[in-house]
């Protein structure tokens, strides 16, 4: 794949660079086989394919989540597990995933914290992520208490707290009422069209179609295709990619 | 320290203090009651132990109780709790190195456990009058006893698939090893072969490691319980930074 150069000649590292990445787990169920994908930076990118295909296995190899079997992931170059590359990455896991014991405003100020952040600008940069996020009422009130909507909001704002480069939202808008599903794709292409690369996972295809520049299809740990979903819908002979994924991977 | 570990430390204390009166109150509460119960009442049929009032015999004993168990129970509850709701993630996957995660895991249990230490030895000192004859022993007694069963919670907390599963090795393990190893009584009083059966016991060298450290009395001899305590220590601390090195249990 051809890359982008920067102005001094430079060739940009992928945002993400997998290569013969495998996963078996410790049962036995091999999740990825040999998985290779490039994520060029700044690109919003869709991962799309059924339960169990490996998207929740490859998002959790990137962020260190589970142990790699076998091959190499890259973060902008930087080794996946290097201290660099985890900063440069945000993730929104698709399981509310919150600290019980902090309230909105401790999470995100000691997320930051945990990402390095000084104090002082966690606290200012939280402030900042609570507007965004429409959180201040809430500020004060500890996760267990917030709304199905609150906490998605909170887990997108925790993900953006330390301004990652990359951010990965693994299923966002999962269960969430049509009305937070419409306000959290302004708040994503808001934050794609400053420069970030999104790496996203759905079952929403209409999502996908209408948010990721380019989309890939995972079935059975393997990359089945990948493409605009233009570039798909034609490859495939199909009227709609909800057909394509009905003929790449199944329904 | 790193920022990050500033911050797990931080969040660590945070959670001892928003939930002060399980974690701080209760224990010390039990533990006082126990001096009261047995020191005060018994006291007076006992008259003394190993050459030691009763009452101040007994203390020794039970703030290394308190202190193990807060220290314990603290780290295999929280870190169980961050994998069970799995808000661990946000910790495993930011740019902390694994020492810093065990570390930062391990010191909410230390400093609850000193807490409670503290604020025992606040209400037992003016009621029991129990000295300190050995201060620097007793700070290398409560030091190897922190981080001893600050790590064993975090291992614990590591392995533990349900919440019972850290209650059973508190009150199947940790309580009785405790309270047969020497809190109310000398060993030197029970016939054998429980006398010898006892060194067998490893919680009995730290709670005479501790009970040096404040009497100067000692059914072994000092260096031995400290030898013991430390090498039970390299031992939890070897496993916890394992298992953090490896990803094992913490990662599939």
């Amino acid at each position: 794949m051809q890359l982008p150069a920067t102005g001094n000649g430079r060739q940009l590292a992928p945002a993400l660079d997998l290569r013969r990445l495998t996963k078996r787990y410790d049962d036995g169920l091999l999740a990825l086989e040999d998985f290779d994908l490039v994520v060029p930076a700044g690109e919003f990118f869709g991962l799309l394919g059924p339960n169990g295909a490996g998207k929740t296995t490859l998002i959790s190899a990137i962020c260190n989540l589970i142990r790699v079997t076998a091959g190499e992931i890259r973060v902008f170059g930087h080794d996946h597990s290097s201290m660099e590359a985890r900063r440069l990455v945000g993730l929104s896991e698709q399981d509310v995933n919150l600290d019980r014991f902090l309230d909105v405003e401790e999470t995100l100020v000691y997320h930051g914290g945990y990402y390095g952040m000084r104090r002082a600008d966690a606290r200012q940069r939280a402030r900042e992520m609570m507007d965004v996020f429409d959180l201040h009422a809430k500020a004060k009130v500890r996760t267990p208490k917030l709304s199905g909507g609150m906490r998605r909001r909170l887990l997108l704002a925790r993900a953006l707290m330390h301004e990652p480069r990359m951010v990965i939202l693994d299923e966002p808008t999962a269960g969430v009422d049509f009305e937070l599903r419409m306000e959290l794709w302004r708040y994503i292409r808001r934050l794609h069209s400053t420069g970030t690369t999104i790496l996203l996972t759905t079952h929403y295809l209409e999502e996908a179609e209408e948010l990721c520049d380019e989309i890939a299809l995972i079935g059975g740990g393997q990359l089945v295709a990948r493409d605009t979903a233009a570039g798909l819908r034609e490859a495939y002979g199909a009227a709609s990619l909800a057909d394509v994924y009905v003929k790449a991977v199944g329904a | 320290m790193s920022r990050g570990l500033a911050a797990l430390t931080g969040r660590e204390v945070l959670r001892v203090l928003k939930l002060w009166t399980q974690t701080i109150a209760a224990p010390v509460l039990s533990a006082f009651l126990f001096i009261l119960v047995f020191g005060l009442s018994l006291g007076g049929r006992i008259k003394e132990v190993a050459g030691v009032e009763y009452q101040a015999f007994i203390v020794p004993g039970l703030v290394t109780m308190a202190m193990i168990q807060a220290a314990y129970s603290n780290n295999a509850s929280s870190v169980f709790q961050a994998r069970f709701d799995r808000y661990l993630h946000d910790v495993l996957a930011a740019p902390m190195r694994h020492w810093e995660v065990n570390l930062g895991l391990s010191l909410g249990g230390a400093v609850r456990a000193l807490a409670v230490g503290a604020a025992l030895l606040v209400l037992a000192v003016p009621v029991t009058g129990v000295p300190v004859h050995e201060p620097l022993v007793l700070v290398a007694a409560v030091v190897l006893a922190l981080v001893l069963f600050s790590s064993l919670g975090v291992v614990v907390g590591i392995y533990a698939e349900t919440f019972d599963h850290h209650m059973f090795v508190n009150n199947l393990v940790i309580l009785p090893l405790t309270f047969l190893g020497g809190v109310f009584y000398s060993i030197s009083s029970l016939p054998s072969p429980w006398q010898e059966i006892s060194h067998a016991n490893p919680v009995f060298y730290l709670v005479n490691a501790v009970r040096y450290g404040f009497l100067g009395e000692s059914d072994v001899s000092v260096g031995l319980s400290l030898g013991v305590c430390a090498a039970l220590t390299a031992l939890a601390v070897a496993w916890s930074a394992w298992l953090f090195a490896t990803g094992r249990r913490l990662k599939a």
